[in-house]
């Protein structure tokens, strides 16, 4: 069950890395609010896609027996997937906003 | 063992209080974005369209936190529940992979155009868009409120040798007779807490003489949907549920109506009491004789079986839970009609936006629609129980065995770490919105 509380950990490490990424690069950004939203989706997009590669939550609990390596993987994916997803809802809106 | 059910339950109970507190809002609020929308395409008023957008921020944010509060509760059903999901799942799974598939995909893909597409799309198609949003979200309260009403009244099923439920009749599960109630009654109840938050919100922007006009807009349209919606969830969908509940699981119905002994010659509506376990009564009561006979059956004499009636098992195992959350639910959807009623017969006179304490009152009155809808929810849930499958299948054998009490506590404690962390971050993002306002530089 603690795979549970690893997939929510991992969500918010998408939340942290959209915002942080929005606040260096200020041309990718929406705001805290935009951001966090879209922190959650990239996140979650790509522990969904890529974690049966082998680091999604249950594999990191692996049985009861906790492996620390997954973890950091599916927490850099994860960040990644906040990052990603701020990258290509810009895009995806400046396509739709061109005049 | 006792400890293991007790645990699950608590958890389950805990993360889905939890969940609910965000498609509430979504589900509401998503109709009266649509007519906020409409408003706009027939009169061209911008601040129609703003106030569009505007809650659709709002939305977004919500929808994101049920999105994030919905991942534990498809987890607990392989973790805390697997001999319930092993049972259950030829008939739950394709309900809940439905509301994934068809509502979830739905009210994401659109909110996105919705939230990007305005310039691109035109105002027919952003319409369009917005109306999709609501299709999506009033889809995926069809689909869990079909699996709940599966659980509350089981049909089109069959049990093999093995106890594993198949579903034998596919469109049973949509028609089952517990379904269009619970539906409507429930999606009413969220129309109510949506219109709720958008009265104070505009109340809020009144007392602040902040956003006027807008807040003007909000406050008269919160006010229109929750008189109408508190009035029929109340009536006929409220009646209809209660109807179906005396029907279908009568021990339930004695229970959350506190009625302890069989009255021969017609049953009272309990106002107030308190349920005294020991003595098997009511303590403190105020009763109204009859009426509940009258209201469930049309007949003031009818008789209706009290909890005398039943054996012990097949009572709801926590009577007092029971029975006040059902009262307080009815209680505060009595308070809300006599609210709006009297802000309606207000904004009649032209006198609403001048009279500060009414004004106080709708504003801090936002948290109550959410408690009204969840102890709806607990008086579903509570009413349902020794059962998860009502008469079939007891909450005792859907446990997951292997899963310790120990185990359940830890990680529940996290989600209330976890949970805290992210309610305080969903407070800050709609405070930080509100703030803005619908006339933001983003618009």
């Amino acid at each position: 069950m603690t795979g549970t509380l690893i997939s929510l950990i991992s969500i918010l490490i998408g939340i942290i890395a959209a915002n942080v990424f929005g606040n260096f690069k200020k041309k990718y950004s929406f705001g805290f609010t935009g951001n966090t939203v879209i922190g959650v989706f990239g996140s979650i997009l790509l522990i969904k896609t890529f974690g049966r590669l082998g680091f999604n939550p249950w594999s990191i609990m692996n049985n009861g027996d906790f492996d620390g390596f997954r973890l950091a993987i599916n927490l850099v994916v994860s960040a990644i997937g906040g990052v990603l997803g701020l990258i290509i809802a810009k895009k995806v809106y400046q396509k739709f906003n061109k005049s | 063992m006792e400890d293991m059910i007790f645990y699950d339950r608590l958890q389950f109970a805990f993360t889905i209080t939890f969940h609910y507190i965000f498609p509430q809002l979504t589900m509401g609020l998503s109709l009266m974005i649509v007519y906020f929308k409409w408003k706009y395409l027939r009169n061209k008023i911008e601040k129609y369209n703003d106030s569009a957008k505007f809650f659709m921020k709002i939305f977004a944010i919500n929808f994101t936190m049920g999105v994030v509060t919905g991942i534990p509760m498809e987890f607990q059903f392989g973790t805390n529940w697997a001999k319930f999901s092993e049972l259950t799942g030829g008939i739950i799974g394709q309900t809940l992979a439905m509301e994934g598939m068809f509502s979830f995909f739905l009210e994401s893909s659109f909110l996105a155009l919705f939230i990007f597409g305005e310039k691109l799309m035109g105002q027919k198609l952003h319409l369009l868009t917005g109306f999709l949003v609501f299709l999506g979200s009033w889809a995926s309260g069809w689909f869990i409120l079909a699996t709940n009403a599966w659980m509350q009244h089981p049909v089109g099923y069959e049990i093999l040798e093995n106890g594993k439920f198949v579903l034998e009749n596919f469109s049973a599960l949509f028609s089952n007779p517990w379904l269009l109630p619970a539906f409507l009654h429930n999606q009413l109840a969220s129309v109510v807490t949506s219109s709720f938050v958008v009265a104070s919100i505009g109340a809020f922007y009144i007392l602040r003489n902040k956003q006027i006009e807008h807040g003007k807009l909000f406050l008269k349209t919160g006010v229109i949907f929750g008189l109408i919606s508190s009035i029929l969830v109340a009536f006929p969908t409220g009646d209809w549920n209660a109807k179906n509940v005396a029907k279908h699981q009568p021990a339930a119905f004695a229970a959350m109506e506190g009625i302890f002994e069989t009255e021969e010659a017609g049953a009272e509506i309990v106002l107030i009491g308190q349920p005294n376990m020991v003595e098997k009564k009511l303590d403190n009561k105020i009763a109204v004789p009859n009426i509940l006979s009258f209201l469930t059956y049309q007949d003031w004499d009818k008789q209706i079986n009290g909890m005398d009636k039943f054996e012990k098992e097949e009572l709801p195992d926590n009577v007092p839970a029971l029975y006040y959350s059902y009262h307080i639910m009815v209680g505060l959807g009595t308070v809300f009609m006599g609210i709006m009623a009297l802000a309606a017969f207000l904004l009649w006179r032209k006198k609403l936006y001048n009279i500060k304490p009414l004004l106080w009152t709708i504003m801090f009155l936002v948290p109550f629609p959410y408690i009204a809808n969840l102890t709806g929810w607990y008086t579903a849930e509570l009413g349902r129980q020794p059962y998860l499958v009502y008469g079939l299948l007891r909450t005792s054998d859907g446990i997951s065995p292997t899963v310790s009490s120990g185990n359940t506590l830890f990680t529940l404690l996290g989600f209330v770490a976890l949970y805290m962390l992210l309610g305080l971050l969903f407070l800050v993002l709609v405070g930080k919105t509100i703030n803005e306002g619908p006339k933001s530089k983003l618009h």
